[in-house]
């Protein structure tokens, strides 16, 4: 009997949640733990709303459609490929617990904890297979600022490090890389979504280590004008404060994304000002099979002075699809040199590489994915790759 | 050092068990049914498993997903990315080192197998009194192919543990004869060259044009390609055998009258006198007063559900009877039954009918209608008495009994007796003659059997009932029947189930549809329809799954 009293006492200790309460002076409340990602289905990306859509931005100015279907055959009786390597990152977030803090005047309030796992992959194309190349992940917990009560810059490491040292963890060989801070104040009088504010926290570090996958990959020689990467996705990175301080460094962030193309399932087709300045929705969903729409440049003052060139491809015929945006890819790339920055890209390079990316319509991956017509089986691949290094749900959320 | 070709996988719908587990390789790696893979398993033991069934999945949910892959139904696309695909083998578990059964775990390492742990795993290393039954190939077309001889126990083959072997196989594309001959071959050599408390003797029946009518004569590979000799001789030597032909051979074929423009044999005239110069062959006759007791085997294919020929045959051969017991001739005997034939004739005091009598007069005539069956024999011109001559029969001998050119009644007529008489000599029946020392062990092979001991032969049948004799008490008399036929299906179970060797060539796949192959999986069932000439899956006792085997051609000379 004594034994089993002994057995049943040992583990609280040993909890994530326990030491989190303990260390922070919170009182955790074992809330119901559970998922908040959404399942992968087709949709319509609606915000974006502050991209100003500007110029063109291409070396010629194409007043419509460009039809590629020629190009496209052409290349690919050609045993020769320039999309080399696929990147992807992905996250899972779920809630795991309440934590009540008390606040001026003694009440308490309640914040959620929220756990992520991130992952980011990179896979290459060699003889037509595919083959991994880079992989990160990480655990990383998201917890409101004042658990901090002191606000003292090294706690949320010690914390991290301290939760890692727990019997538990260290019995299954992980760690929480880091600990991400949401802010709790309201901005006015908008009724504030801890869960949404930490999820953003987790989304923003897994952005940071895609940047650095990118990094990487350019620091190894990898890319080049024959080797493309394909980032899943849209490519709107900020440059964060430190790329900026730096002239030197700002311009290396600019040019670790002058082999990269980011090609997005979902997109705002309201963006889409092409015709004047009215947008016009219709443009894109009328583009016809293997043609591409005309470049466009947009900035954002999010993303400081980085222009982009967006352009949009159709692969799959709209007959075959259940919506006229299923089978449009948009792809974005990011003005690089002084001279794309001043003329836009060269049309040449952007049929080639459109004609490159309408190959890539086939295999498709139907049956396992709903969003199959807007994906590139690729990175698909590197989808799926990367989700299943994931710890299990259950074993993840266990640890709580 | 084993080369890692791949991991064990353990899911919820697809569970490792005791005798079976899956696991992944590369779509290219180059593996066989029946090749054996070696898994690391608990306490550093290793789990070995026989391949039975490689399957390749791709990523593609359904059909469809790859119809669309080709931009709906164009079959010039070419996809810039192969799909995602593997393979996955499924395998049997055959053996632990430390006799460990529990399932293989999930991820475990899967490597090939090196020579001597085949051998392990199979069993092999551990046979008593080897007899080589053949070679196996494993990982073929691979750099680490492995070539390994198989040996059974021969105790298993020739008796007293088990015996008996039964060879099925399409014609043509089995080489059921051949193998036959091989293993004969085999056994002949082991005994030759190696003391032994054991003898062995064979009696072989040939039903096929000459082909077992030079089997003591080196085969020249005439007809084969250049090299083929020497890598048949090489192929021998690397299964520890002689490439010699068979040793102390001697042929007897039907009589036949010089003057008849017939013969009853396919061997040419040359040969035959080559042979009787060389004292090999001799010409075997049947007389009437000592192989009326035969007489029944002329019946094996007749129906005779009142047992009215039955009671006419015991009439014939009773000492006592006052009609019979004074015949000496064939012809006195067929004169006694048309007698008895006639119209107006009392029988025999009515309990045989003259009708009986005159079906009777009908079989017998049409059977004795032969320069065989005759009034006496002349050894000085070789001739003999076939029964005589097997009585004699001694150790490592072989006799070869030619009736390939004999209608089927009197096939059956001569097989019967044969049979007959090594079953009774080992019976010890003929002890007290003069010259009768019968080796410890007597090896009767057959081709077509199914004319002998098929389902549909009459249960009546003499044949059928001498043959049910020696597979169910012949493993301890000494007496091992070697058998083949084209369909194993058709042969009576009673047969089939007392061999303890099976050994299954091609065959077709209505063949492999009936019960008989129910036991083997569909793979190998599958695999019975496309093995190569000279392939055989065996099945032995000894063994602890069924082998693939191959063997060398033969060594003795061919007629093509």
């Amino acid at each position: 009997m004594s034994q089993n009293k002994n057995c049943s006492f040992k583990p609280k200790h040993e909890k994530v949640m326990h030491i989190l309460a303990e260390e922070t002076g919170g009182k955790s409340y074992k809330a119901h733990k559970y998922g908040l990602d959404h399942s992968d289905r087709p949709s319509i990306d609606y915000g974006d709303n502050e991209i100003v859509w500007k110029r063109k931005a291409e070396t010629t100015q194409h007043k419509t459609y460009v039809d590629l279907s020629k190009r496209a055959k052409q290349l690919a009786s050609r045993d020769d490929q320039i999309l080399s390597y696929f990147l992807d990152g992905s996250r899972r977030v779920f809630k795991v617990d309440d934590i009540a803090y008390t606040e001026s005047g003694g009440r308490s309030v309640i914040y959620p904890v929220i756990a992520g796992q991130i992952g980011v992959g990179c896979c290459q194309r060699v003889d037509r297979r595919i083959e991994h190349t880079k992989f990160k992940r990480e655990l990383v917990l998201s917890l409101p600022d004042v658990a901090n009560a002191d606000g003292k810059p090294g706690f949320w490491p010690a914390m991290a490090k301290k939760l890692s040292e727990c019997d538990e963890l260290k019995r299954l060989g992980i760690e929480f890389s880091t600990i991400l801070e949401y802010k709790t104040m309201k901005i006015g009088n908008d009724k504030v979504i801890y869960e949404d504010r930490a999820t953003a926290c987790v989304q923003d570090r897994m952005i940071e280590r895609e940047k650095e996958l990118v990094a990487e990959l350019v620091r190894e020689g990898r890319l080049n004008q024959d080797n493309y990467l394909i980032k899943d996705g849209s490519l709107e990175y900020r440059p964060g404060k430190e790329d900026k301080a730096d002239k030197k460094k700002y311009s290396i962030f600019k040019n670790n994304y002058r082999w990269v193309l980011g090609a997005s399932k979902n997109f705002n087709p309201e963006v889409c000002k092409v015709l004047g300045d009215k947008s016009n929705p219709g443009f894109i969903a009328d583009l016809p099979l293997f043609h591409r729409t005309p470049v466009a440049e947009y900035e954002n003052d999010m993303l400081s002075d980085i222009k982009f060139a967006v352009w949009y491809i159709r692969l799959r015929d709209k007959k075959q699809t259940r919506t006229p945006f299923d089978g449009v890819i948009k792809v974005e790339k990011i003005l690089v040199t002084e001279e794309e920055n001043r003329d836009g890209i060269d049309s040449e390079n952007v049929d080639t590489l459109s004609a490159y990316l309408i190959n890539e319509r086939n295999p498709v991956c139907y049956g396992t994915d709903l969003r199959w017509a807007n994906h590139i089986y690729p990175v698909f691949l590197t989808e799926s790759y990367v989700k299943s290094r994931y710890l299990s749900t259950e074993s993840f959320l266990h640890l709580f | 050092m084993n080369k890692l070709i791949g991991r064990v996988l353990a899911t919820e719908k697809s569970p490792t068990t005791m005798d079976e587990f899956n696991f992944w390789t590369n779509s290219d790696q180059r593996l066989h049914a029946f090749d054996i893979v070696k898994v690391m398993h608990l306490d550093s033991s290793f789990t070995f498993g026989v391949i039975e069934n490689i399957s390749h999945i791709t990523d593609a949910q359904s059909f469809l997903t790859n119809f669309i892959s080709s931009d709906f139904g164009d079959v010039e696309i070419e996809e810039p990315t192969l799909r995602v695909g593997m393979n996955y083998a499924k395998a049997k578990v055959s053996f632990n080192t430390k006799n460990l059964y529990t399932p293989v775990h999930n991820n475990a390492k899967v490597f090939l197998a090196s020579a001597d742990e085949i051998s392990m795993a199979l069993g092999l290393d551990r046979i008593q009194n080897p007899l080589v039954c053949g070679a196996l190939k494993m990982y073929e077309g691979t750099e680490e192919e492995v070539n390994l001889p198989v040996y059974l126990n021969s105790k298993f083959i020739l008796g007293p543990e088990g015996a008996h072997l039964n060879i099925s196989g399409i014609s043509g594309l089995a080489s059921k004869t051949s193998y036959a001959m091989f293993l004969m071959k085999a056994i002949q050599d082991n005994y030759l060259n190696t003391e032994q408390d054991d003898s062995v003797a064979f009696v072989i029946f040939n039903v096929k044009g000459r082909d077992l009518m030079a089997i003591d004569r080196p085969n020249d590979f005439a007809t084969d390609g250049h090299g083929e000799k020497e890598q048949t001789h090489s192929y021998y030597t690397s299964l520890g055998l002689t490439t010699r032909p068979f040793q102390n051979v001697k042929y007897y074929i039907p009589y036949t009258s010089n003057n008849s423009p017939k013969q009853s044999t396919y061997l040419p005239k040359n040969d035959i006198e080559e042979y009787i110069r060389n004292n090999q062959l001799k010409k075997f006759k049947y007389i009437y007063s000592d192989d009326k007791e035969n007489i029944e085997m002329m019946f094996s294919d007749i129906d005779d559900p009142a047992q009215t020929m039955e009671s006419i045959i015991s009439k014939i051969i009773d000492n006592d009877d006052r009609d019979f017991r004074d015949l000496k001739t064939w012809n006195d005997f067929m004169e006694k039954v048309s007698e008895k034939a006639q119209k107006g004739s009392t029988g025999d005091k009515g309990d045989i009918s003259v009708l009986s009598w005159r079906k009777f007069s009908r079989v017998v005539r049409k059977a004795i209608q032969d320069d065989m069956f005759a009034n006496a024999f002349t050894p000085q011109n070789s001739e003999c008495r076939l029964a005589d001559e097997l009585k004699q029969i001694g150790k490592n001998e072989i006799r070869v009994i030619d009736i390939a050119k004999l209608p089927e009644d009197k096939q059956a007529f001569v097989f019967g007796d044969a049979v007959r008489t090594i079953y009774n000599l080992k019976l010890g029946e003929y002890d007290s003659e003069p010259k009768v020392k019968p080796p410890s062990r007597i090896v009767i092979f057959i081709d077509e059997l199914n004319k002998y001991a098929s389902k549909e032969i009459p249960k009546t049948s003499p044949i059928l009932r001498q043959i049910l004799d020696i597979t169910e008490r012949g493993r301890s008399l000494g007496v091992v029947l070697f058998a083949a036929e084209q369909f194993r299906s058709a042969i009576h179970p009673r047969v089939t189930g007392n061999c303890a060797t099976h050994a299954y060539g091609r065959t077709n796949s209505i063949e492999t549809s009936s019960g008989d192959y129910r036991s083997l999986p569909t793979t190998y069932q599958n695999m019975l329809t496309r093995l190569e000439q000279g392939d055989y899956l065996i099945q032995n006792p000894v063994f602890r799954t069924l082998l693939k085997i191959r063997f060398p051609k033969p060594i003795y000379k061919q007629f093509k």
